[in-house]
């Protein structure tokens, strides 16, 4: 098995309901507390397995505001598990997940160096390193009904921009989506081959913004009335 | 050729005591800092998520390069028969030994579970750069202590020359090591070349002779040991040559990232576009670090002063240092190139834009207190052991 994720940057809407969703689930999770640094200061910040990100691309009028959730991709060939000297972090066998070993974690943060997407956050207080566990603690509960057997941030996006499944069977639902719509990875000339992929944006249609003269009969009556107010 | 006297520091006078007053308290300070780390976790310091090694590091870097090129001086005439430098040979290794102690118990104090440490000795992934250099560090303060040995024992005399060149061998391959947890690093862009394993063989070079003599002119002053200038002079010769040799390789190593396009932005941001490292680049680590050092060493009426080659030692440690922090810390604050094209809107992990980093007290502290047990090791050891020649001359060649 290769679990994963496949996130429909056509249609995520940046609203950060899955990264509030892990940050729910995982602090009340297996894995224990994930930190908040002055939660009710004036620059509240803490471990986030996920976060957001806002670009734009393309220049106006052909631009657009691409929403990028950004986790672990889980990667095939995890630089991150390459580098760490107590082997702490590892990729399981059976189904690809990339973890930590919070028991061997000493924090020296040289997995954070080499993870190229700075999905490795070291928790401050704690004084290991974090990172998305694709929930494993819910994937695999035999108590939850099976349509709930799937990562926090999966469940709840509202837009179904996320989803989770086995890369490696070639019928799962990311297969086809990656395979229908040109799912692509991140950064992939650095050949760490992430798991997770990213459907791209759709092209989007130009906004028309030539000065096109209006000669409708109503555009004509706005402007005399117009002209008739101003004079 | 006369045999060399080896005394043992008397330590009776108050600078003694007042320099062992001093380093204990930086010491202690140090301490404290890292109790209050492990207390309140990495969260008072200045460190981050994206500068993830920060002050501490800069220190620990620093002295485990000088304590690699510290033991050259044993290595000239171990390997290239200097028979000159041979009565500081026994420094030479006490310092290669302080100075990695050093520095680990910085790395070690910092890390974000210390208590932890049992654990990198005993688990091993040998695809870690990082395990290799654990194995690294151990084994050369094994080596080293065993040839300290050989070189202070009488009987095991001959074998002093096979443990000297297994020693220059092994500081070789730590450095390399050293160099490589960054150099093998592609993930960010001002690291990822194997340029960084020579950069640092010439870096640690350069500290560790401007570190030795430092030490090495201090303790024949504070010890009041004759210390002939001539001897003096080789060594400044030979700092200033290193120093050349690690300035080409910086020059080198920009010139390999301003060949490739892509990769051109490194080279923007530490030499014109990186706000205080650009500056602290030409000020600290070309202006201070290379440039003033070279014109005082070759100064043809300066170049003669201790005095002066004590400047340009000091100049060149903390040039040093500066060097070290435009690297590493410049080398994170610069950002990661995730999204190629894309113009970043906003990003809760300040994705785009050069990361912000102030160091702590906290982190100044530790790093500090470990230059003081490093050199609180060597005072100690100069103090219980037979390590210094009664005098440092150009005619006293060893016989044993």
């Amino acid at each position: 098995m290769k679990l994963g994720l496949v996130i429909d940057l056509d249609v995520c809407v940046g609203c950060h309901a899955c990264a509030v969703a892990c940050k729910q689930w995982n602090t009340s999770g297996t894995l224990g507390a994930l930190t908040d640094y002055a939660p009710y200061g004036r620059n509240p910040s803490g471990v986030w397995f996920n976060r957001i990100r806002h670009y734009e691309v393309g220049d106006f009028p052909h631009n657009k505001t691409v929403n990028m959730p950004l986790s672990c991709m889980h990667c095939e060939d995890a630089e991150c598990v390459n580098v760490c000297p107590t082997g702490a972090s590892y990729k399981r066998k059976e189904d690809g997940i990339v973890l930590i070993d919070q028991d061997k974690c000493m924090g020296c943060n040289y997995c954070a160096w080499a993870c190229p997407y700075g999905a490795r956050e070291l928790d401050r207080a704690e004084g290991t390193m974090k990172k998305c566990t694709l929930c494993i603690d819910r994937i695999y509960d035999q108590y939850l009904p099976p349509e709930e057997r799937q990562p926090a941030c999966v469940l709840t996006c509202p837009a179904h921009a996320r989803h989770f499944g086995d890369f490696d069977n070639p019928l799962s639902k990311v297969s086809q989506l990656v395979r229908e719509r040109g799912g692509t990875t991140l950064m992939p000339e650095l050949g760490y081959q992430p798991t997770n992929h990213y459907l791209p944006p759709r092209p989007t249609r130009p906004i028309d913004t030539s000065a096109e003269k209006q000669t409708s009969l109503m555009h004509k009556v706005k402007e005399w009335v117009n002209k008739l107010i101003t004079t | 050729m006369s045999s060399v006297t080896y005394h043992k520091l008397a330590g009776q006078s108050v600078r003694f005591y007042a320099l062992l007053l001093l380093l204990a308290s930086m010491l202690g300070g140090g301490l404290f800092s890292a109790w209050q780390m492990e207390h309140h976790g990495h969260i008072i310091t200045g460190m981050n998520n994206h500068i993830v090694w920060g002050m501490p590091h800069i220190f620990a870097i620093f002295l485990i390069l000088a304590a690699s090129g510290v033991l050259n001086v044993a290595s000239v005439s171990v390997i290239f028969g200097k028979e000159i430098y041979k009565p500081l040979s026994r420094l030479s290794g006490l310092l290669a030994i302080s100075l990695l102690i050093g520095g680990l118990s910085i790395l070690v104090l910092d890390l974000g579970r210390p208590d932890r440490l049992i654990v990198a000795m005993t688990h091993y992934n040998f695809t870690s750069i990082f395990t290799w250099n654990i194995l690294l560090y151990n084994g050369f303060i094994a080596i080293v202590l065993v040839y300290l040995w050989f070189m202070m024992e009488r009987r095991m005399q001959p074998y002093y020359p096979l443990a000297g060149k297994i020693a220059f061998v092994w500081r070789l391959v730590l450095t390399t090591g050293t160099g490589s947890i960054f150099g093998f690093l592609i993930a960010r862009e001002p690291y990822g070349t194997a340029l960084l394993a020579p950069l640092f063989i010439a870096l640690s070079l350069v500290f560790g002779k401007a570190v030795f003599l430092l030490i090495l002119m201090s303790s024949c002053y504070g010890g009041q040991r004759e210390l002939n200038q001539r001897v003096i002079i080789r060594l400044k010769n030979l700092l200033a040559m290193f120093s050349v040799t690690a300035l080409y390789l910086v020059v080198v190593y920009f010139l390999t990232f301003a060949y490739f396009e892509e990769q051109r932005g490194v080279v923007r941001f530490f030499l014109f576009e990186g706000g205080v490292y650009t500056a602290l680049f030409w000020l600290g680590q070309i202006g201070l670090g290379v440039l003033l050092p070279l014109f005082l060493l070759y100064h043809p009426r300066l170049g003669q002063q201790l005095r002066v080659i004590t400047l340009a030692s000091v100049c060149i440690v903390v040039g040093g240092l500066i060097q070290l922090y435009v690297l590493i810390i410049g080398g994170q604050a610069f950002p990661l190139d995730t999204f190629s094209g894309m113009q970043v809107l906003s990003s809760s992990f300040g994705d785009g834009q050069v990361h912000a980093y102030s160091p702590s007290l906290w982190e100044l502290s530790l790093g500090a207190g470990g230059v003081a047990l490093a050199l609180l090791i060597a005072l100690l050891a100069m103090r219980i052991f037979d390590i210094l020649p009664a005098c440092v001359s150009e005619e006293q060649i060893p016989t044993f």
